[in-house]
């Protein structure tokens, strides 16, 4: 990132916002994992269905479990996740997206876009099943079937950059330098592809984050541990009966953190100028 | 090579390449299924019977080739858990969850685009800022958010009480829209702000050229201005949208929708076969969702010539 990207950033009002609701989620997440928060997510510390009091400040779900504690540990799994499948997914987009976009329509590229159509034609939570069903519902199974399908939209537009890339004149002169094709792609074709892979991170956490909540939901995401996904699927039955304390905690974290990561995109698409980048 | 020649041929490979993958997962890599079948302590033989029978001695491809036969023929076997063809589970849920989702996703795709021109005509107002903040407020609403709440804002006694919590009788219009009310809202709440982001982008891109400029300082009505030449300019990117869009919105869609309403579409279909890993049921909703995906690829290129005719020349 540039000084004037920063700049920019820095500027955009919505964009600085977003980045602080991202940096304490992460904050949030770091003490989860580091035992400071959340702890006793699993314990039974008090009745049935208490509401919001000094003890438990967001009350307790069915079986008398602090909502509180259970809240910071999904924020912690969501983090989690959308770290894991966007480090994975956009270190695949980027080589097969420079792969491809390198080769420009050799063999390669028409591979490489073959594989795209085929996975972007299956609908991701039948994917996601089948995944599932193939590695017998391990516990990897979500995380897998996110990087293997979310990779498609990165290499598209990183192979678009570096076609486009390719024919500027510093990548002649490195050719003529007598460099081979793989050191310019990793010296100086995919640095320049950077400020796209930046947005890009922003927008896979989004879906990563969101497709946890719904697999978990569905029963093909996490199973043993706590995500806001499962706190969700415990509410659809409590609302009915008038609890909203679940619903309420995890809807509402949900909605912050992906809000704020919206927000982080559109202003890192705005600072880097890379255009909006259609979804 | 033609136009058309090399456009078929793109998709017969992701046809392949679809019920390529839908084989190796959910048939060659899926569990062995020969010790749900066969009796208490089986011979050798009777093992192997079994695994005759499931085509398991097969060699790889005939194997494959037989899945593709299935799926052509509609021959899809019985289900594991009802022992029910297959075919039949489909024929009857189906018609439901196209009804279910038609209404949500024809909305959520007009509403998106109406809002995309407003935005694009008023670009840098306040309204355009508006509509922009909303979508991304939308686009970060988890699906089952916008579902639990509407339930509870319209299904119980904790809000209006006006609709059913689950099931779908429907005899007539009434009923209809009975049932068919609360998960359409959904649909559109969901799909909204994603839609209008995206058609709004497309649409001030086209806004700004400079014949729009130019009929705009002539004078030229707004309706005139962006129906018949922004719109009809933009349509590609949008058919697109809509067709790639068909398959995923209504496999997706109705996945949730119907799982959380209780209706018998395709969703709940699928959704007991994730629960219950019934194999057959599985591997024949993957592999036909994934032909028509590529059917629809297919028709949509085909859109495109007569949309633009100067495809075909290339």
């Amino acid at each position: 990132m540039t000084g004037t990207a920063w700049q920019r950033l820095r500027d955009n009002g919505p964009g600085i916002a977003g980045l602080c609701i991202v940096l304490v989620f992460a904050l949030v997440a770091v003490c989860a994992w580091s035992g400071l928060l959340g702890q006793g997510w699993a314990q039974v510390t008090g009745g049935r269905w208490e509401s919001a009091g000094p003890d438990h400040w967001f009350g307790t779900n069915l079986l008398g479990q602090d909502i509180l504690a259970r809240t910071l540990q999904g924020a912690a799994n969501a983090i989690e996740t959308g770290l894991i499948v966007t480090v994975f997914s956009i270190f695949l987009g980027a080589a097969l997206g420079a792969l491809s976009g390198w080769s420009g329509r050799g063999w390669p590229d028409e591979l490489v876009l073959w594989i795209a159509g085929v996975l972007d034609s299956i609908p991701f939570y039948l994917f996601a099943a089948a995944v599932a069903y193939a590695l017998q519902g391990h516990e990897w199974s979500m995380h897998v079937a996110m990087i293997v399908t979310f990779w498609t939209t990165t290499a598209r537009i990183v192979r678009g950059e570096v076609m486009r890339i390719k024919s500027r004149e510093f990548v002649e002169a490195a050719r003529a330098m007598g460099l081979n094709g793989f050191t310019i792609v990793l010296r100086h074709v995919l640095p320049n592809t950077l400020h796209i892979l930046v947005v890009q991170a922003t927008i896979t956490f989004v879906a990563a984050i969101k497709t946890e909540v719904i697999l978990s939901f569905l029963g093909l995401g996490v199973k043993d541990g706590v995500s806001w996904g499962l706190m969700l699927a415990e509410s659809s039955q409590e609302v009915l009966a008038g609890h909203f304390g679940n619903f309420l905690a995890a809807s509402i974290s949900l909605f912050l953190l992906l809000m704020g990561f919206n927000l982080l995109a559109d202003a890192l698409q705005d600072a880097l100028d890379t255009g909006k980048v259609i979804r | 090579m033609p136009y058309l020649a090399r456009r078929l041929l793109h998709g017969i490979a992701l046809l392949l390449g679809v019920t390529f993958v839908s084989f190796l997962l959910m048939v060659y890599f899926g569990p062995d299924k020969t010790y749900d079948l066969v009796g208490k302590n089986p011979t050798p033989q009777q093992i192997g019977e079994v695994r005759h029978e499931l085509g398991y001695d097969r060699p790889f491809l005939q194997r494959y080739g037989d899945y593709l036969r299935q799926l052509l023929t509609l021959d899809l076997g019985l289900s594991d858990s009802s022992g029910e063809p297959v075919s039949a589970m489909l024929e009857r849920s189906v018609p439901v969850s196209l009804a279910l989702v038609l209404p949500g996703f024809v909305l959520g795709n007009l509403l998106g685009l109406a809002f995309a021109m407003l935005a694009a005509w008023y670009r840098g107002s306040w309204l355009d800022k508006l509509i922009t903040s909303a979508s991304v407020v939308g686009m970060s609403i988890s699906f089952l958010i916008i579902i639990i709440a509407l339930q509870v804002l319209l299904c119980t006694p904790y809000g209006l009480n006006l609709f059913p919590v689950r099931g779908w009788k429907v005899e007539g219009l009434a009923s209809y829209l009975y049932y068919v009310t609360v998960p359409t809202l959904a649909l559109v709440l969901v799909t909204l702000g994603y839609n209008t982001r995206y058609y709004r982008a497309i649409v001030t891109t086209e806004a700004e050229r400079d014949h729009v400029r130019t009929l705009r300082a002539f004078g030229a009505s707004p309706v005139e201005i962006m129906f018949r030449h922004v719109l009809k300019n933009s349509l590609i990117p949008i058919l697109t949208r809509v067709m790639f869009s068909v398959p995923l919105v209504f496999v997706s869609g109705s996945l949730l929708l119907e799982s959380y309403f209780g209706i018998p579409g395709i969703g709940q279909v699928t959704f007991n076969a994730i629960t219950s890993d019934d194999q057959p049921v599985l591997k024949a909703v993957v592999g036909l969702t994934g032909v028509l995906f590529a059917l629809a690829l297919s028709v949509n290129d085909l859109l495109y010539t007569k949309v633009d005719p100067r495809l075909t020349e290339r």
